[in-house]
Order: structure tokens, then C-alpha cells, then sequence
């Protein structure tokens, strides 16, 4: 046998030039997409890095990432580790009980309506959702006035939707639907098999969950968790329409430092942005690397 | 008492009966199988017996003990899945020291139980593997280990070998076999391959359509099938229609030609059909058996066997010719005579 060689040659036969041929179109379907992600994802990126350890004037320093100590700036992070943080909680544990009422449960018959709601609640974000909010909790929201009329007075009683708990509550809205996408395939790759096998050999429901269910489905849960603690981290919009700027997060400080009305430093702006992009990356990383375990464990 | 006893079980879902009248009694260390073509019930009526399902009605008792309603995590019976069903979070050997764990054993000696098993599986180096890492044979070896390591008093399969290679289903078979007869452990056996049941079974139970048709050895399910059905369903099958001719002599015609069979046969002037298996059909005249003239219609060579279809009057007959070097084979279109003896045909009931 004559060994193999893929140079296309007068000789080659026409269906392995063919072959080449196509080999080549599939790349070329792909060029517009390497130069959108060009454009728009490595360009900017490596603009903001570089931006990052220059002056106003294109000097190099390490300034920008030393301005990242100052009270305010920590506060932004630890605001928005926060929000992030219980919201991907609340999320993670909402979504999942009602993906698992829908799965496993008893609640299949609302299955596919749950499932189309999650698709479009989990992208409604920004400015929408924000009045959507302000129109029913805010303080002449359709809720607030009505609990008022039956004597409940939420904003008497501390509740602020321009506050913390607020802006977590509005966050929650896009965060548990975005769950139940993600883990109901999941649900629903736990096999009957499975839970039979171990009843089989003697274990209760509990049992089942505890040594089985639960472990297999824990890097699903783990990775949603960290995809929707990003997810909250990178929101802008939702929060600024909200509450106006005034609690103090890592994006909303970045679109202060770049629009310049209160403090005008870019250089501060860029070092925030790839203090940002770090802990993305770091979660997307996790996610996928959990992502892949668990699809190694549901395929068959 | 017999070890395990299934009396009149019954199970309905919605309209449907699945299971109706099942009723079989299995001896300590007997292999049983189920046989039936898709939907007659098998899984259903094996899936009670594990206790997943709820009977409509009738009883299980197994060494005495009422078994009918009790949970399946309290039965001990060992259950292997289609499509194994290993738990894939954990290694092999975690896999088949789950039932011995969840029983209090120590972490120690559930291991060492594990490795033993896996010896007896031949896969004495894969504990540290996980599910995913094994072929879909290895993986089915695993799950009976599993079954098996919690010592049942029954061991379930439903159709282990089904989604295997045909050269990996021969294996396990015997395999399965060995295993058995070296535990002596009473077996139920799911299948819609008879010579699977064939092949394994001290005893086949023949489904059809929720009921048991026949339960027999192999040898007299294939041989003396009691149902039209079971002779149609296991083995190849030769059907005649034949009228009755004289009774007490046992003489039936086929079209112009005369049949003798054992008889007492059936009254006198009565259609009625007779079977006879390929393999009793011999190319050529034979002194004292029934000769049939016709026309070879095709031959084709199987390996071992040709098989040689011939039209006959009003039937086309398959004789099973095992292959020599010596044979020579008969053409398309050549007049032939076939014969077979009396013994070697019976009359179908009519199939209801
Ligand atoms: N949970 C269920 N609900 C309703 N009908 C069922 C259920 N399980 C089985 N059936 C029906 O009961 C009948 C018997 O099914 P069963 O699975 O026992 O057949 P089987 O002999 O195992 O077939 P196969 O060889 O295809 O596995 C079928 O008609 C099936 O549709
Ligand atoms: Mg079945």
C-alpha cells in the first residue's frame, strides 16, 4: 500500500479533491465569524488590557491597577460579588425545585409552558425589566398600592426596590429561568434505570438522592450556579435603569469612570474591566470543565 | 411449595391488559425464560416480580414469604437492566459494593466482596474504572456482579444482551450460564430471541399477548409445541392444508397427493392444517415415508444447512439439507420428490 497524502493533485481522484474542496468551504463558512469575534471580542479585550497599564497620555504604568485599593472601588466588587452571589443562590435553588416539579414531580402538564416562559424571562433584562419592576414594586407599583390598601405597608416597613434586596429581587427574575433551562435537561437525563437499580439493591428514596441523583446532577448544579453568578456580575443596564446609579457596582463604576460624570479616570475604568473579565473567565472555565463531567455521565 | 410461586397474576394499565393469568412455578436454581415477541408482556409480568409494578391481582410468594406487596428495596432480588443501568458516578467497584454498603458491610470487606465478583466476571482489573470507560459488554458483565453481590434469592434479567454485538451476545450467554449454574441461583430470564431461551433454559415460558402459551423444557417446546402459536413463533415452521381423507388410517390429502400421519386424526372430510419442521424434510423417495412430488422453486446455501424451498401441491415446503462437500444441489425449476416419516408432522390447532 502506498502511503496517504492530502495534497490535491491532477492525479488525485475527484472524489477526494471533492473532499478537499469542501474541507476548504467549511472554513470559509466560519471566516465571517472569526472576524466578527475579531472585531467585536478580541480587538476591544486586548484594547481595554493594554488600556489598562497606560496613562491618559500612553505611558506605561501600573498606576490603574494600584487605584483598584481604594474604598470605593472595593465596595464596588464587594457589591457586586454580592448581588451576584445570592442571586445565583436564589436562583439556583428556585429554579431547581420547579424544574424538578416539572420533570419529576407532579406538575408535567405545565412542562412545556414553564419551559417557554424560562426561555424569554431568562433574556429579559435592562431598562424593560427595570420599569417592569418599577411599575409593579415600586413605590406606586400596582403591588405596593394594593398591599397598602389591605393595610401592608411595604416601603414602611423597610423594603426598597432601589435597594439591595430590590435590585436581588429584580436580578432573580432572569436568574431562576435561566436554572431551569439549563438543569431540566439534566432532570431529565437521570435514568429510571438508575433509581430502580438502587432500589433493587436495597436503597430507600433517600439513599437513592444522597448516593446517586444528587452526586450526578452536582456538577450541573455547580456549573448553573457559577454561569448565573456571571450572568448577574455582568448586568449593567437592570441595574442602572433601576436604581440610577446609585449603588455602588463594578459595572455601573466602570460606566461612571467612561462617561465621566463623577470621577473621569479611564485608565481606572480598563484596569476595573479586566478585573471583570478575569473573574468571567474563571467561571466560564468552571462551568465548562463542569459542564463536560456531568455530559460525560448523562450520555448513556 | 415450590421456591418461587406466581399464582394467577394479573395486571392491567388503564383498558389494557399487559399480564393476564400468569401463573409458574420455579424450583431453587432453575433458569427460566420468558419468550414473546414485543408487547406480549414479559418485562411487565418480570417488572412485578421485582416489584415495580403493583399486581391488579394475584400473588408472588418466594420461599414461602408473600412477596406481593412489599416493597422492591426489602425483596433481595437481584434485577439487570437492558440497558445496564450502572450507576455512573461511581467506579466498577463502587458499582458492585453499593448493595453491600448500603447492607452496613465495612467499606473493607465490601471491597473485597467487589474484587471476588469481578474475578468471577472476568474483569479482575477494572474496579478502578468507571462506567464510561468499559464497552457496552463490560458494562453489562458489571451490572450482574452488582446483581449478584447481594447475594439474591432471585436474579432478574430483562433482555441483558439486546443491545450487544452478536458475537458479544454468544459470549455473555454463555457466560450467564456458567455463572448460574456455578452460584446455582434461581433465574428469570426476559427474551424475544428464542434461541437465547433456547440455548440458556431449563424451562421456557411462550408468551403471547399477556398470556403463557406453553411452558415447557426446550426440547418439547420445539418439539411439541401444545399452540399453533409457539410452533409458528420458535423454530422455522412448514404449513399444509390438508383434508381429511380417512380418519382411523391417517390418511390426509394434499391437494392430489396422499399423506399418512399417526393417526387417530380428526373426522372424516375436515380441512385441517399440518406442520412439519424443515429439518425432518429429506430431498428424494423414501421406503415407508410420505413422498411428495414438486418443483424446487429456490435453494439457497446457508453455511451449514441449504435450505430448499419446493412447491407442492397447494404448500411450499422448506427442507433444511445439512451441507456436505459431497451434496449435489438441486436447480430452480427441477421436479423433485421430497419425503418425510409419519411421525415427523402433526395437525395445528386452530389458532384462536
Ligand atoms: N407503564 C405502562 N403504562 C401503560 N401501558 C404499559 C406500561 N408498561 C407496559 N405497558 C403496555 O403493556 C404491554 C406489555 O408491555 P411489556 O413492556 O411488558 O412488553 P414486553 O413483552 O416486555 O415487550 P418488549 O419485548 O417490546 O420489551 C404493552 O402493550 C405495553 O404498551
Ligand atoms: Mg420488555
Amino acid at each position: 500500500m502506498a502511503t496517504e497524502t492530502v495534497a490535491v493533485t491532477e492525479s488525485t481522484p475527484p472524489a477526494r479533491r471533492a473532499r478537499a474542496g469542501a474541507g476548504l468551504l467549511t472554513w470559509l463558512g466560519v471566516v465571517p465569524f472569526f472576524l466578527f469575534a475579531l472585531a467585536f471580542l478580541v480587538a476591544p479585550a486586548s484594547y481595554l488590557f493594554i488600556g489598562s497599564f497606560q496613562t491618559l497620555d500612553g505611558q506605561f504604568t501600573l498606576d490603574n491597577f494600584r487605584n483598584l485599593n481604594q474604598p470605593i472601588v472595593v465596595e464596588a466588587y464587594k457589591n457586586s460579588l454580592q448581588v451576584s452571589f445570592a442571586t445565583a443562590l436564589g436562583g439556583t435553588i428556585f429554579g431547581f425545585l420547579l424544574a424538578y416539579a416539572v420533570t419529576l414531580g407532579r406538575a408535567g402538564r405545565v412542562r412545556s409552558g414553564l419551559l417557554t416562559f424560562s426561555g424569554v424571562a431568562s433574556n429579559f433584562a435592562g431598562v424593560p425589566l427595570a420599569f417592569a419592576f418599577i411599575a409593579t414594586l415600586g413605590r406606586i407599583g400596582l403591588i405596593t398600592t394594593m398591599l397598602k390598601a389591605v393595610g401592608i405597608d411595604l416601603y414602611q416597613q423597610g423594603f426598597s426596590l432601589y435597594s439591595f434586596a430590590g435590585l436581588s429581587l429584580t436580578y432573580m427574575y432572569f436568574q431562576f429561568p435561566l436554572m431551569i433551562l439549563i438543569i431540566t435537561p439534566a432532570l431529565e437525563g437521570l435514568k429510571r434505570e438508575w433509581r430502580e437499580a438502587a432500589e433493587n439493591l436495597g436503597a430507600s428514596s433517600g439513599q437513592y438522592w444522597r448516593y446517586i441523583a444528587f452526586p450526578v446532577l452536582l456538577p450541573s448544579l455547580l456549573g448553573t450556579l457559577i454561569l448565573l453568578f456571571a450572568n448577574a456580575f455582568g448586568a449593567f443596564a437592570t441595574a442602572f435603569a433601576l436604581t440610577g446609579g446609585t449603588i455602588n457596582l463594578v459595572t455601573i463604576l466602570i460606566g461612571s469612570q467612561m462617561r465621566g460624570d463623577v470621577l473621569r479616570d479611564p485608565g481606572l475604568g480598563y484596569a476595573l474591566a479586566v478585573g471583570m473579565v478575569a473573574i468571567m473567565a474563571v467561571s466560564i472555565t468552571a462551568y465548562t470543565l463542569l459542564q463536560r463531567r456531568s455530559e460525560r455521565w448523562l450520555k448513556r | 411449595m415450590a421456591f418461587l410461586e406466581i399464582d394467577q397474576l394479573h395486571k392491567q394499565f388503564g383498558d389494557l391488559p399487559a399480564v393476564s393469568g400468569f401463573d409458574v412455578d420455579v424450583e431453587q436454581g432453575e433458569f427460566l425464560s420468558l419468550l414473546g415477541p414485543s408487547g406480549c408482556g414479559k418485562t411487565t409480568a418480570l417488572r412485578m416480580i421485582a416489584g415495580f409494578e403493583r399486581p391488579t391481582s394475584g400473588t408472588i410468594h418466594l420461599n414461602g414469604r408473600d412477596i406481593t406487596n412489599q416493597p422492591p428495596n426489602r425483596r433481595h432480588i437481584g434485577m439487570v437492566f437492558q440497558s445496564y443501568a450502572l450507576f455512573p458516578n461511581m467506579t466498577v467497584a463502587d458499582n458492585v459494593g453499593f448493595g453491600l454498603k448500603l447492607k452496613g458491610m465495612t467499606p473493607a470487606d465490601a471491597r473485597r466482596r467487589a474484587g471476588e465478583l469481578l474475578e468471577l466476571i472476568q474483569l479482575p482489573d477494572k474496579g478502578g474504572s468507571y462506567p464510561y470507560q468499559l464497552s457496552g459488554g463490560q458494562q453489562q458483565r458489571v451490572a450482574l456482579a452488582r446483581a449478584l453481590a447481594i447475594e439474591p434469592q432471585v436474579l432478574l434479567l430483562d433482555e441483558p444482551l439486546s443491545a450487544l454485538d452478536a458475537k458479544i451476545r454468544v459470549e455473555l450467554r454463555a457466560e450467564i450460564r456458567r455463572i448460574q449454574q456455578q452460584l446455582h441461583i434461581t433465574t428469570l430470564y426476559v427474551t424475544h430471541d428464542q434461541e437465547e431461551a433456547m440455548s440458556l433454559s431449563d424451562r421456557v415460558v411462550v408468551m403471547n399477548k399477556g398470556f403463557i402459551e406453553q411452558v415447557g423444557p426446550p426440547f418439547e417446546i420445539y418439539n411439541y409445541p401444545r399452540t399453533a402459536f409457539v410452533a409458528h413463533f420458535v423454530g422455522q415452521l412448514n404449513v399444509m392444508p390438508v383434508r381429511v381423507v380417512d380418519a382411523a388410517a391417517g390418511r390426509v390429502a394434499l391437494g392430489e397427493q396422499t399423506i399418512i400421519l399417526e393417526p387417530p386424526l380428526a373426522a372424516n372430510g375436515q380441512a385441517v392444517t399440518l406442520a412439519v419442521r424443515p429439518e425432518e424434510l429429506e430431498l428424494g423417495a423414501a421406503e415407508g415415508h410420505n413422498n411428495l412430488r414438486g418443483l424446487v422453486e429456490s435453494v439457497n446455501f446457508l453455511g451449514s444447512i441449504v435450505r430448499v424451498r419446493v412447491a407442492v401441491d397447494g404448500a411450499t415446503l422448506s427442507a433444511d439439507l445439512f451441507n456436505e462437500r459431497l451434496l449435489t444441489l438441486p436447480k430452480a425449476g427441477e421436479a423433485v420428490t421430497i419425503n418425510f416419516p409419519a411421525h415427523a408432522a402433526w395437525v395445528l390447532e386452530e389458532q384462536g
